[in-house]
């Protein structure tokens, strides 16, 4: 019943943090860059963007020229983000993990196709993967861009959990999805996402580099961006690092470029501490060294517990100076407690099994340790007699990818061929059919 | 060669031997073909035997030729319709074409797009029989069309249901719907009748306590599950002492009953603690685990110590004394195991045979002096007296108070007995004297 069938499907997932795009039917995503875009709004003249001294220089490609009645801008969307350049802003095209700008994400596509998977819209179908919380209008946008522009022959839309549960091959779980933008967590029962279980969280990876961010920055740590210094080698083994100074560089840019050497920290020295991170207790852990790009080492100590358990207790991020709170500080939750409403809002009969069953998915979940510190949290405050498995893949990849692979799954078995809501029923029923077709 | 040498006639296998001498000195310095002269050296020269069968070029490159006779399969990329869909989609894969005719029929996963059988009704069969004061046509319809959709599944439904129903609501909703058309559309209820629609109706009331009760169950705090399996524990507790103060009682009662019997008091604490016992004895039925569970007791049967008292008593008497003892009893009205076995009857009883027992043993003495007597008296007068053996026979007799076919029985196995008083046997017994009362010596009449 499960047996293959490719049909060269592409499966398209934009999160909050970055962009896979590959074929159906593969292991990985061959095309993964970041979802955020650099635009510089053009003033009339076409502007031709000159690249910068930046120290490391990837590889260019050529800038695409985005035509827009209203807003001319141009956009550089992934490697060339890579680039400083004057006057970008970096924008993201999501909030909250729902998308505000279509045009973004259409340009987000666009690149996919044409510049890193190198096909033709118009030859494959598409599985576009959409948050849980998606609205029907979102959908209905999703769908007419596809077929208007890109002309494709079929098209399906299916919910991120739903695609993380069939990556790890289960039809019934609950779905913890930490990501870049947000923490989103579902319950998925027989192939479909329980709507009045998902529940959300503003607390995710971005959010957790802010707050690694701000603290160094009260430590006295300055985080140089690396396109606004140079190393020059003054003698074997030593180098010197010179200042260098673009006054045009917009504020977005810097704190891309400083956020991302900030979640490289954290990615490197973070764990998720065993039990409730305390102050005093972990005043005295000893420090893990960390070489900045510039050359300095800092010391993170207990910086390196206290920002994962932000997940677990959001208050503490009120802790750290500098630190926005959110605009409904009351109602974010710790990730355990988000878990129990979860299951509890479903029906009873089916509650012990999304307990049993509890996957992780999305980048933030790689943190060192959450898996086990979840689960014991949620196996102290679920009944006694209900049995508590929180489940992840044992690869980093797999992880942050998962959504994804779900997606090349679904796409590639025969059964799920007859599913695709194709260009003659988009043609004959209106684009408010897929709200039947893709459930 | 070498091979060949081996399987040759003994005539040049001889001829070898001697072939080999000027052999060995040559080849090592001649290199042969496909080995290299070290490995040839190394393993003495002989005996190679080839490990894997050679490829030879030449088979490699005449493969693909071979096959070509055969039918031509190539793999393309081909459209394809499956049935499942309702429109004309062609989607393209792989297939495997042989001869140049791609793969007929339908496409391979058509088969698995199964899907649930929701009836639809019509507005006349929705007035006829469907109305509900509880529900409106148009949620019905909204139902029916999820049902549809999501293939009964029904925790999905309710989770998409525009209103807020239960899962129990909309099931029994659907449930009675479906059950009221299949009813009304079938000609006769007998056809419908096995349909487990119609035979089982939902019970939404049922499922919605159990659902109340699961939830409480699942919901219970630590606390209150630590409460619950304390008290478990308790109440285990107290039964078990309850039970082990009840096995104490028992005792208690069955080492007083021991005293009683020990110091053989009157009759009646006595027969009053007997069925007592007996009522407080384990279900043990089987009568050979009686004794030995009275025995873990402190409580006997009298009837089963009579008997083995009885026993004891005439073990050294032999089969027949035993039977006669018993025939005696019977006699005097006696009845062998007492009816009412308490101490006294059971003393009495005792005694009684005891005495049977000795007055047999000494009839039995006396029988045998007086043929002592006889046999004196024979020998010094040869002719057969009549009235001593008479009176003997008359002694016999005595003791033997039965029917003739015992007498006679008895007699056969006196005479067996006593060989010297082989005289007796062609004397027909006298028709035996019902004496009750055993005459312990008999005044020769």
């Amino acid at each position: 019943m499960y047996g293959g069938d490719e049909v060269s499907a592409i499966v398209v997932d934009v999160g909050s943090y970055s962009c896979k795009a590959g074929y159906a039917g593969d292991d990985t995503p061959k095309a993964v860059f970041s979802s955020v875009v650099g635009s510089i709004e053009q003033t009339g003249e076409a502007d031709e963007a000159k690249a910068g001294t930046a120290s490391d220089s990837k590889n260019g490609a050529k800038p695409m020229d985005v035509d827009k009645a209203k807003t001319k801008r141009k956009l550089y969307v992934g490697q060339e983000l890579e680039f400083r350049r004057d006057h970008m802003e970096v924008i993201s095209p999501m909030k909250d993990g729902t998308v505000t700008d279509w045009d973004i994400v259409d340009n987000i596509w666009n690149h996919a196709f044409k510049q890193r998977l190198l096909i033709n819209p118009e030859e494959h179908p598409m599985l576009i993967a959409e948050p849980s919380t998606n609205t029907g209008q979102q959908r209905e946008k999703a769908a007419e861009l596809m077929f208007e522009k890109y002309k494709v022959p079929a098209l399906f839309l299916a919910k991120n959990a739903v695609l993380t549960s069939f990556a790890s091959g289960r039809a019934t779980s609950l779905v913890v999805d930490s990501g870049g933008g947000s923490t989103v967590v579902a319950a998925v029962h027989d192939g479909y996402v329980l709507q009045k279980s998902v529940a959300t969280s503003p607390i995710s990876g971005e959010f957790l580099t802010d707050c690694m961010m701000k603290s160094l920055e009260s430590k006295g740590v300055v985080i140089r961006p690396r396109y606004s210094f140079k190393k020059k080698e003054v003698s074997p083994g030593e180098y010197k690092v010179m200042d260098l100074d673009f006054p045009n560089t917009t504020e977005s840019y810097r704190l891309y470029c400083m956020r991302a050497i900030a979640s490289d920290i954290k990615e490197s020295v973070c764990r998720v501490p065993d039990t409730a991170f305390d102050e005093v207790a972990y005043a005295n852990v000893p420090t893990t060294s960390y070489e900045l790009p510039d050359g300095q080492t800092i010391e993170v100590g207990a910086d390196r517990f206290k920002i994962p358990d932000i997940l677990f207790n959001p208050s503490l991020s009120q802790t750290i100076p500098g630190v926005d709170g959110f605009a409904d500080s009351m109602s974010a939750r710790g990730l355990p407690r988000m878990v129990i409403d979860s299951v509890n809002r479903c029906d009873v009969d089916i509650r012990k099994e999304l307990l049993g069953s509890i996957l992780l998915s999305g980048g933030s979940s790689s943190i060192l340790q959450l898996k086990e510190r979840l689960e014991k949290e949620v196996l102290e405050e679920s009944p006694g007699n209900a049995r508590v498995k929180v489940l992840a893949s044992g690869n980093s990849v797999e992880r942050r990818f998962s959504v994804w692979i779900g997606g090349s799954i679904l796409a590639s078995l025969g059964s799920f061929q007859q599913m695709w809501f194709s260009k003659a029923e988009y043609e004959e029923h209106g684009v408010s059919y897929i709200q039947r077709k893709c459930p | 060669m070498d091979a060949k040498d081996i399987l040759g006639l003994p005539k040049t296998a001889f001829a070898s031997v001697q072939e080999k001498k000027p052999r060995p000195p040559k080849e090592p310095q001649r290199k042969p073909d496909g080995v290299s002269r070290e490995v040839y050296a190394l393993t003495g020269g002989v005996g190679m035997a080839p490990l894997m069968p050679t490829v030879e070029a030449s088979h490699l490159k005449r493969r693909p030729a071979v096959e070509k006779e055969k039918e031509k399969v190539t793999w393309q990329w081909i459209p394809f319709i499956s049935s499942a869909r309702t429109d004309n989609l062609q989607l393209y894969h792989w297939a495997r074409v042989v001869n140049g005719t791609p793969p007929t029929g339908d496409y391979h996963f058509a088969k698995y797009n199964t899907k649930a059988d929701v009836l639809k009704y019509t507005d006349e069969e929705y007035e006829k029989y469907l109305t509900d004061p509880a529900w409106s046509r148009e949620e019905t319809d909204q139902l029916f069309e999820l049902c549809e959709r999501f293939d009964l599944r029904f925790i999905v439904i309710a989770d998409r249901f525009p209103s807020a129903r239960s899962v129990e609501d909309l099931k029994s909703r659907y449930y009675s719907v479906t059950r009221a058309l299949l009813i009304a559309r079938a000609r006769s209820f007998d056809e419908v009748a096995g349909n487990p629609l119609v035979k089982e109706t939902f019970n939404a009331a049922h499922e919605t306590e159990r659902k109340r009760a699961l939830s409480a169950l699942l919901s219970q705090t630590k606390q209150q599950e630590q409460k619950d399996a304390e008290i478990l524990a308790e109440a285990k507790r107290i039964m078990e002492s309850r039970a082990a103060s009840k096995n104490a009682e028992e005792a208690e009662a069955l080492t007083s009953f021991d005293n009683a019997v020990v110091t053989a008091d009157g009759v009646s604490p006595l027969s009053h603690a007997h069925p007592s016992s007996t009522a407080t004895l384990p279900a043990a039925a089987v009568n050979s685990s009686i004794p030995a569970s009275l025995r873990m007791l402190r409580v006997y049967l009298r009837t089963q110590a009579l008997d083995q008292m009885v026993q004891a008593a005439s073990a050294s008497a032999g089969l027949r004394i035993i039977k006669r003892v018993d025939q005696t009893l019977q006699d005097l009205g006696v009845n062998l195991k007492p009816k009412v076995p308490t101490k006294a009857v059971c003393v009495e009883h005792l005694e009684l045979r005891k005495e049977i027992l000795t007055l047999l043993n000494l009839q039995k003495q006396l029988q045998n002096k007086e043929a002592e007597v006889s046999a004196n008296r024979e020998n010094s007068f040869t002719e057969a007296p009549s009235t001593p053996k008479r009176a003997n026979r008359d002694v016999d007799r005595s003791f033997v108070p039965d029917t003739v076919g015992f007498g006679g029985e008895r007699a056969g196995k006196r005479d067996h007995k006593r060989k010297s008083t082989g005289r007796f046997m062609d004397a027909p017994p006298s028709p035996p004297q019902s004496n009750k009362r055993p005459r312990k010596l008999k005044a020769s009449d």
